[in-house]
């Protein structure tokens, strides 16, 4: 069994332990060994940027050389996570400097930051280590009936240097949802537009006047519910009258699961799928 | 090279009828030009009337500034046989700025924007000599703080596509922002800092949603959203007391403490009252799910001491 390194993101912690549970749900469901990175620290929220970047360095570098010490790649489904967590790897990589510094006190720990492990997102997991043929083969059930508007959210296709798909033209999410049996509302208004879920606490209307552009686009399309990878942006979106899922959640119901099992009871507004 | 064959969707704007619509333009054209050099065809080939602004086709004057497929970037520096999806390449101008015609945009509204954040340097007597006999000196170190934000030519990339814009039309935008930064950094401005940060606190640096668009989009690889976090920094520094202040206070302590973010108590932390419905609101939600109290927030992992030592060391030890 392929194994991979389940990076726990503050999305996965706390009153938000359901997104671990459908994270390691859906990792079973495709056949792959989900690790914890127990030690793992937060990735920084670009917000202890704001304290000091060395220190958001250090934490990913950390992140990461738990992964190694596993011998396993990291994956975490969160955007901001994964965007976060992949710069510091850039930043490393390109800086050996930086990346000996770190190590120095990293070896207080047994760690070390190598820069072996690849780091993933649900999408590119899909595609580039569980592979769309198996993951086409693990479903065991369509949903039908339904129509999908997918939202990838920012940070999976900026800055470009981490994007995990064609920014110009993603089409990773529409690949992987029209397997499920839903139909694909491949184009909506403010598709692209930020769900503002990092002005939550700073700036609460701010994320408020955003988060409600790309449900309302994709309700304006006739899509019944929206689809995004992301816990941020499906906790940013979550409670309007379009609704939202996490794309993993649908992959969990079309493997067999029931919605509860899945945590789509927990949504704000209610989802109705016919299974 | 050869000859290709696709459409130019081009979104167009007639001022006269007020009216905005696309037209699609079916060239075949060598593989080899630039989204510049395609729009210079159409207009010298099919249709006269197509308007654009361009000037040195260098990537340096950035007049040509737009969205090709729903990004923003310069046509002069894009090759457009690289932007072919489908068949089509998708022209449109940028958002955020009143459209004149077609591709042209007024970029006299972020213009102004940049004024207020006093885009020049206020010479520092200590550092800039009062006569043309003697240099004012910056060293290489102290250049390298803002050597990068010096390149932006204000072509309007980032601002076309940002989504803080996208939210509220009265924040600064992302190259003011970089501007201001770039000021704060500079060793010969004599400016107080606090001043500075004054400039940029309302309708500035607190609303950026950090997506990363503008680092996709600007032409000189400057990245904008991080220097709004370097400018979120130094506001907290010189004391500031705000919701982003306090958020990033309280963020470094409880991953310090635990290893992870304490959303639980976040929004009282940093929205003081107005965080208190949140809180109330997430209390009632996770008690109706039957969550205990002590998995509100995160629990530290064992052996937490271990990533404060970590912390404490990166602080001291990395420069």
């Amino acid at each position: 069994m392929k194994k991979i390194g389940i990076y726990p993101g503050c999305c996965f912690q706390g009153a938000d332990e359901h997104n671990y549970e459908i994270t390691i749900r859906f990792l079973e469901n495709m056949g792959v060994d989900g690790i914890l990175l127990e030690r793992a620290a937060c990735c920084g929220g670009g917000v202890i940027d704001e304290s000091n970047k060395l220190v958001v360095y250090g934490l990913n570098a950390r992140n990461i050389a738990l992964a190694e010490k596993e011998g396993v790649d990291l994956y975490t489904p969160c955007n901001t996570c994964y965007m976060i967590i992949a710069k510091t790897k850039l930043a490393l990589d390109s800086n050996p400097d930086l990346k000996e510094q770190v190590n120095k006190i990293l070896a207080d720990e047994g760690l070390e930051y190598k820069g072996e492990a690849k780091i993933y997102h649900t999408l590119n997991l899909l595609r580039d280590f569980i592979g769309m043929d198996n993951y086409k083969k693990a479903l065991k059930r369509e949903i039908s009936g339904v129509k999908v508007a997918p939202y990838y959210g920012c940070h999976v296709l900026a800055p470009n240097e981490v994007a995990v798909d064609d920014p110009d033209n993603p089409t990773l999410l529409k690949e992987i949802l029209e397997p499920l049996g839903v139909e694909v509302i491949d184009e909506y208004q403010n598709q692209n537009t930020c769900c503002g879920y990092h002005a939550t606490y700073t700036d609460n209307a701010q994320k408020e006047r955003l988060a409600i552009k790309p449900l309302d686009g994709a309700k304006e399309a006739g899509a019944d519910i929206v689809a995004t990878p992301c816990p941020l942006c499906h906790k940013a979106m979550d409670g309007k009258e379009e609704p939202i899922l996490q794309v993993t959640q649908l992959i969990n119901v079309a493997c067999g699961m029931t919605p509860e099992e899945t945590a789509i009871n927990l949504n704000k507004t209610e989802v109705k799928l016919s299974i | 090279m050869k000859n290709i064959k696709y459409t130019a969707k081009i979104k167009r704007y007639n001022p006269e009828k007020k009216e905005s619509y696309w037209q699609d333009f079916e060239v075949e054209v060598e593989d080899t030009l630039t989204v510049l050099e395609l729009l210079m065809y159409i207009k010298d080939k099919i249709d006269s009337t197509l308007t654009f602004r361009s000037f040195c086709r260098s990537a340096i004057c950035g007049s040509c500034a737009m969205l090709i497929n729903g990004r923003s970037g310069l046509a002069c520096k894009i090759q457009a046989k690289d932007k072919i999806r489908n068949g089509v390449v998708k022209i449109e101008p940028l958002q955020h700025l009143p459209v004149i015609k077609d591709l042209v945009v007024d970029i006299d509204p972020a213009i102004e924007k940049l004024k207020k954040v006093k885009p020049y340097l206020e010479p520092d007597p200590k550092k800039v000599p009062d006569n043309l006999k003697s240099e004012s000196l910056v060293s290489p170190e102290e250049f390298a703080m803002y050597d990068k934000q010096t390149d932006c030519i204000l072509c309007m990339a980032c601002y076309g596509q940002c989504n803080a814009l996208e939210g509220d039309a009265k924040y600064l935008g992302p190259l003011q922002l970089t501007k201001a930064f770039r000021f704060i950094m500079d060793s010969r401005d004599g400016m107080d800092v606090e001043e500075r940060i004054n400039l940029v606190e309302n309708s500035g640096i607190y609303e950026c949603v950090q997506c990363q668009m503008c680092l996709a989009a600007c032409p000189k690889d400057i990245k904008p959203a991080e220097d709004i976090l370097g400018l979120r920094r130094i506001a907290k520094d010189v004391g500031k007391d705000n919701s982003a202040t306090r958020r990033a206070k309280f963020w470094f302590q409880t991953v310090y403490e635990t290893g992870q973010i304490d959303k639980y108590n976040l929004p009282v932390a940093s929205l003081e009252e107005d965080g208190e419905v949140i809180k109330e609101n997430m209390e009632k939600e996770f008690k109706e799910r039957g969550l205990k109290e002590e998995n509100f927030g995160p629990q530290p992992f064992d052996g937490i001491q271990d990533l404060q030592n970590f912390i404490k060391k990166v602080q001291k030890e990395v420069k």
